[in-house]
C-alpha cells in the first residue's frame, strides 16, 4: 500500500493513474451518457466538418463522431482486456505445464519455443480467417497471439521460483504439485506477471484497432476504433479528423496502460531494494592541514574512514571512523560478522564504493599518494598496478566466454601496456606462480573447467600481473573446501614471503585469520572495536572479540556443554545506539556503556581496545538463554 | 525414530556418455536415535545423497530403506524431512512462518489443533510463538533457520536431514542453532542425517561420522575414533586442513 500512495506522488506515477482514471471513467460513462445520441441518423449533416454542433464533424450517416469516438472507448478497452485476459490465461496454462507434466513438459517448452519465434499479426490473421471475422474471433486471435511470449515468460519465471528451496521444503513436506503451484509459484511470480499484463494490455489494445482497421475485427453495427478510424480513413482529405481523432484516443489509451505498467514495475522495484533519499546531508569533508608524513615502510594508512549511503530517516554510515595502517610485507585480518562493513571498508580502499555511496576520511593513503586528492585517473592507475582484489566467489569474477590466460593478459596489456605475446608468456608464469600445473595448457582454457580452488588461485594470479604491494581478499576461502581453503591461504602466505607483499584478509572466520595473519582488526557496527597481534588473541580483551572466539567450535571444544553464543542480533546500520553499539548485547554493559561510545584506544604498545570494560571478567553465562537468543534487544 | 540405511545407493546426473556418478554406490546407516555426520568438500556428493533420501533427486540404482521397508514417497506425508542449507531461499517471503510451519503438519490434525500445534513447535526452537504472524523478512538469518526446522519437524519425521544447516549463518549465530540441534536430538531421540563440510561441527554434534569423497563414502565409524585415528588419507588430508593455529578460546567463566 506504501507502494502505491509513493508510487501517485513520483510524475510518472500520477501521469498513468491520472490517463487510466479518463480512460476507464469513459469507458464506463460514455455509452450510458452519450450512447443513444451516437447513433442518431442524420441524412441532412453527411460528411460534415468540424462545426460548433460536431466539433469533428459527423460520418456518412451524418452521426457525430465525438461522440461515438468517446461511446466506443468501452467496445475497445474491453475487448483489449479480454484479449489481454486470454493471452495471460493461455500463457499461464502453457507456462506452467512444464512444472506439472515431468518430462512430458519439455514438449510443451520446445513448442512455445517455436511459436514465440512466429510473428505475432501473422498469428492473429491466421486465427481470426480460422474463427471468422467479428468480435470473438479478433479477440481470441490477438489472445492466443500473444500467448507464446507470456507463456515463455511464465515458463522463466516459474523455473526461477521452482529450484527455491522452499518449493523443494514444501516437496518433501509431501504436498502436491498443484497445491505447490498455487500456494507457493503463483503468488511468487504474480507481480511480474501484472505488469507485464499491464503492458500487454497496451499492445493488445493496437493490435486490435489494427484488425478493426483491416475490417477484420468489430463488424458494423458495432464499431470500435479501428472501425471509426477505417471509416473515417476514405475522407481523410475532406476531414482528417474523422480519422485521427480515434488513432488519438488509441494513442492515448494504450499510453495509459503502458505507463501504470512501468510505474507498478518501478514501484515494486523500489520496494525491493528500499527507496533512496536525497543525499543532500553528506558532504564530503576534506582532511584539515597535512597528517602525519609517510614512513617509507607504509603501504596504507587510513584515518577516520566512513562510507555513507543515502536512507530512508537520513545518511547511513555502515563504515563509521575506522583508522588503521599497514607496513610491507604485513599480513591483516578484519573479521566481524555480516553487516559488520568489513567489505564495504577494503571496498572503499580500492575505490569501488560506487554511488550513491560516499567515502570520506581524514587520511587514505596508499603507498604514499593521497587517494582523497588529485586526479582519479591517476589512482586508478597506481591501484591498477599496486593493489589486488580477491572477491569471494571467483565463478563470476571471470568472464566464462573468454580463455583464463587472455583474462589475465588483459591486465598487462591494459595497465602494463606489455605487447600480447609478452602479456600471454607472463600471465603463463604467473599461472605457474599460483601453483596451477601445466600453465600452458591451462591458459587456453575456459573458467568452467577449473575448479573453485584453482580459479580462487587464477584470482591471486591476476593480481600478481602487476607488481602489487598489497593484496585485499575478501572472504577468498568462504566458497571453498577446507582442504582447498588450505592451499590458497597457504598460497597467500608464500607471495607474502617471496615478494613482501601487504595482504588485507577479510574474514568473518577468526580460525582462518588466525592462520595467516599477524594481526587482527575486529569490527563491530563499522568500528574497530579491538586490534591485537594474532599471537594474543587468547587474551582478547573486548567482550565481543572473546564472545565471538568461544561461539565457534573447534577441535578442542567440550561436548558435554552447549556452545556459548552472542546473544542479541547484529546492528542494523541505519541503527545504531547511542552509546556503545556493542552494549545491547554484552554481559558486561552498564549505563554509561549505553550512553558513550568508547574510543579505539591503545592498552599495550601493540594492542589497541575501545570498550570502558575491556580485560574485565565476564560473568558466567546462564546455561542457555532460555527464549530466542536472536530476539531484538529493546 | 528409526534407522535410515542406504544401501549401495548411486545416483547418475546427465545421460549417455557425459552422465557423472555424483553419488556412487554408498552403503550408510543412520543408527535409531543416534546423529550420523556426514563430511566431504564440495562436490563430494554429501548433497546428492541427501536429496536421493528425500526423493528430490531420483536413485538409479541401489534401495533407500526405513526401518528395513523402502519409502513410499508417492503420497502425503514423507518419514524423511529435510533442513536446507540457505534460510534466505528456503521459506516462501509469501507466506508467514505460521502458515510455512502449518503447511506440512499432518493431516489429521484439526483446525484449532494446528495453531496450537504450531504455537508448541516455535517453543520447541526457542521462537516467541507470537512469530507465528511474522513474514521471514522480519527475521534474522537464525531466526529463520529456526522456523525451517520447526517446519521440518511439523512433519513428524522419523528421521531428519540437515544439510549444512549452519554454513549460512554468521559465527555468532551458528553456535546457537548447533546447540539447538543438540538438544532437540537429546530430548526427542531424533534419528538424524547431519551433513557438513566441517569437521568441528560434526564433532559437535554426531555421535557417528562418514567421510564422502569423490562420491564415495571413504571412512565410517564412531566420531571420536574417526577423528583420533583417521584411515583413509583424504580423512587424515580433511583433519590437517583444519585451520589449527587458533589460540584456545578465553573462557566464558568468571575468574574467582
Amino acid at each position: 500500500m506504501r507502494a502505491v500512495r509513493r508510487t501517485l506522488r513520483t510524475p510518472l506515477g500520477a501521469a498513468a493513474a491520472i490517463l487510466l482514471a479518463i480512460v476507464l471513467l469513459t469507458a464506463v460513462f460514455a455509452p450510458i451518457l452519450w450512447g443513444e445520441q451516437a447513433a442518431v441518423v442524420d441524412t441532412d449533416d453527411i460528411l460534415a466538418g468540424p462545426s460548433p454542433e460536431h466539433p469533428i464533424g459527423t460520418d456518412g450517416l451524418g452521426r457525430d463522431l465525438l461522440l461515438r469516438v468517446l461511446v466506443a472507448t468501452r467496445l475497445s478497452v474491453s475487448l483489449a482486456l479480454v484479449a489481454t485476459l486470454v493471452a495471460v490465461t493461455a500463457g499461464l496454462v502453457l507456462g506452467v505445464a512444464p512444472l506439472l507434466l515431468g518430462r512430458a513438459g519439455r514438449a510443451v517448452t520446445w513448442f512455445v519455443g517455436i511459436a514465440v519465434a512466429f510473428p505475432g499479426l501473422l498469428l492473429a490473421l491466421f486465427f481470426a480467417v480460422i474463427f471468422g471475422t467479428g468480435w470473438l474471433g479478433a479477440t481470441l486471435a490477438i489472445g492466443l497471439a500473444g500467448a507464446p511470449s507470456f507463456a515463455r515468460l511464465c515458463q522463466t519465471l516459474v523455473a526461477g521460483v521452482a529450484s527455491r528451496d522452499y518449493v523443494a521444503a514444501a516437496r518433501v513436506g509431501g504436498i502436491g504439485r498443484f497445491r505447490v503451484l498455487f500456494r507457493h509459484i503463483l503468488p511468487n511470480i504474480g507481480e511480474p506477471l501484472i505488469v507485464n499484463a499491464t503492458i500487454g494490455a497496451g499492445a493488445a489494445l493496437l493490435s486490435f484497432a489494427g484488425l478493426s482497421f483491416l475490417g477484420l475485427g468489430i463488424q458494423p453495427p458495432a464499431y470500435d476504433w479501428g472501425r471509426l478510424m477505417m471509416e473515417g480513413l476514405s475522407g481523410i482529405y475532406l476531414n482528417p479528423l474523422a480519422a485521427l481523432a480515434p488513432g488519438i484516443a488509441v494513442v492515448i489509451a494504450g499510453l495509459a496502460f503502458n505507463l501504470v505498467g512501468e510505474a507498478a514495475a518501478r514501484a515494486l522495484g523500489i520496494e525491493s531494494t528500499g527507496i533512496v533519499a536525497r543525499l543532500a546531508a553528506v558532504q564530503p569533508r576534506r582532511a584539515v592541514g597535512a597528517s602525519a608524513p609517510a614512513s617509507p615502510d607504509e603501504i596504507l594508512a587510513i584515518r577516520d574512514l566512513t562510507v555513507t549511503f543515502p536512507g530512508q530517516e537520513g545518511p547511513v554510515q555502515p563504515v563509521r571512523g575506522v583508522s588503521f595502517s599497514l607496513r610491507r610485507g604485513e599480513v591483516v585480518g578484519i573479521v566481524g560478522e555480516s553487516g559488520s562493513g568489513k567489505s564495504l571498508t577494503a571496498l572503499a580502499i580500492a575505490q569501488l564504493v560506487e554511488e550513491p555511496g560516499v567515502v570520506d576520511a581524514d587520511t587514505l593513503r596508499f603507498v604514499g599518494a593521497d587517494l582523497l586528492e588529485g586526479d582519479p585517473a591517476d589512482h586508478r592507475r597506481l591501484l591498477g598496478n599496486s593493489l589486488a582484489m580477491v572477491f569471494q566467489d571467483p565463478m563470476t569474477s571471470f568472464n566464462p566466454t573468454k580463455r583464463m590466460g587472455g583474462q589475465l593478459a588483459e591486465v598487462a596489456t591494459h595497465h602494463h601496456g606489455m605487447s600480447r605475446r609478452e602479456a600471454h608468456d607472463r600471465a603463463v608464469d604467473r599461472l605457474g606462480a599460483v601453483r596451477i600445473t601445466d600453465p600452458e595448457r591451462r591458459a587456453r582454457q575456459y573458467p568452467h573447467e577449473f575448479s573453485g580452488g584453482m580459479r580462487q588461485r587464477a584470482m591471486i594470479g591476476m593480481g600478481l600481473m602487476g607488481s602489487p604491494k598489497l593484496i585485499i581478499a575478501d572472504e577468498p576461502t568462504t566458497a571453498l573446501d577446507v582442504t582447498v581453503q588450505q592451499q590458497v591461504l597457504n598460497l597467500l602466505r608464500s607471495i607474502r614471503d617471496d615478494d613482501d607483499v601487504a595482504i588485507l584478509l577479510i574474514s568473518h572466520d577468526v580460525s582462518v585469520i588466525a592462520e595467516i595473519c599477524d594481526r587482527v582488526l575486529v569490527m563491530y557496527a563499522g568500528r574497530i572495536v579491538e586490534d591485537l597481534p594474532v599471537s594474543e588473541l587468547s587474551r582478547a580483551r573486548h567482550p565481543y572479540t572473546r564472545a565471538l572466539l568461544a561461539a565457534v567450535p573447534d577441535m578442542q571444544t567440550d561436548l558435554d556443554r552447549p556452545l556459548a553464543t552472542v546473544p542479541g542480533r547484529p546492528v542494523d546500520p541505519a541503527h545504531v545506539p547511542a552509546g556503545c553499539a556493542f552494549a545491547p548485547r554484552c554481559p558486561l554493559a552498564d549505563a554509561h556503556c549505553r550512553a558513550v561510545d568508547p574510543d579505539l584506544v591503545p592498552v599495550a604498545p601493540t594492542a589497541r581496545v575501545a570498550c570502558w570494560h575491556a580485560g574485565e571478567p565476564l560473568p558466567t553465562p546462564v546455561a542457555e538463554v532460555a527464549r530466542d537468543t536472536e530476539e531484538v534487544v529493546a | 525414530m528409526s534407522e535410515l540405511r542406504f544401501e549401495d545407493v548411486t545416483v547418475c546426473y546427465g545421460s549417455g556418455r557425459s552422465a557423472t556418478r555424483a553419488v556412487d554406490g554408498v552403503s550408510l546407516t543412520v543408527p535409531d536415535g543416534e546423529v550420523l555426520g556426514l563430511v566431504g568438500g564440495s562436490g563430494s556428493g554429501k548433497s546428492t545423497t541427501a536429496r536421493a533420501a528425500v526423493g528430490l533427486v531420483p536413485v538409479d540404482a541401489g534401495r533407500i530403506l526405513l526401518d528395513g521397508r523402502a519409502i513410499d514417497v508417492r503420497r502425503g506425508r514423507r518419514p524423511l524431512q529435510m533442513v536446507f542449507q540457505d534460510p534466505y531461499s528456503s521459506l516462501d517471503p509469501r507466506m508467514t512462518v505460521g502458515e510455512s510451519v502449518a503447511e506440512i503438519l499432518p493431516k489429521e490434525i484439526k483446525r484449532a489443533a494446528r495453531r496450537d500445534e504450531v504455537e508448541r513447535l516455535l517453543e520447541l526452537v526457542h521462537l516467541d510463538p507470537a512469530r507465528a504472524a511474522a513474514y521471514p523478512s522480519q527475521l534474522s538469518g537464525g531466526q529463520r533457520q529456526r522456523v525451517a526446522i520447526a517446519r521440518a519437524l511439523a512433519g513428524r519425521p522419523r528421521v531428519l536431514i540437515a544439510d549444512e544447516i549452519t554454513s549460512a549463518l554468521d559465527v555468532s549465530i551458528q553456535g546457537a542453532i548447533l546447540n539447538l540441534v543438540r538438544e532437540l536430538q537429546s530430548e526427542l531421540g531424533l534419528s538424524m542425517l547431519f551433513i557438513s563440510h566441517n569437521l568441528a561441527v560434526v564433532r559437535y554434534v554426531a555421535s557417528r561420522v562418514a567421510v564422502m569423497h569423490d562420491g564415495r563414502i571413504v571412512e565410517e565409524g564412531a566420531t571420536a575414533d574417526v577423528l583420533a585415528a583417521p584411515q583413509d588419507p583424504y580423512t587424515r588430508r580433511l583433519l590437517a586442513a583444519i585451520p589449527g593455529r587458533v589460540p584456545t578460546a578465553p573462557t566464558m567463566r568468571s575468574t574467582p
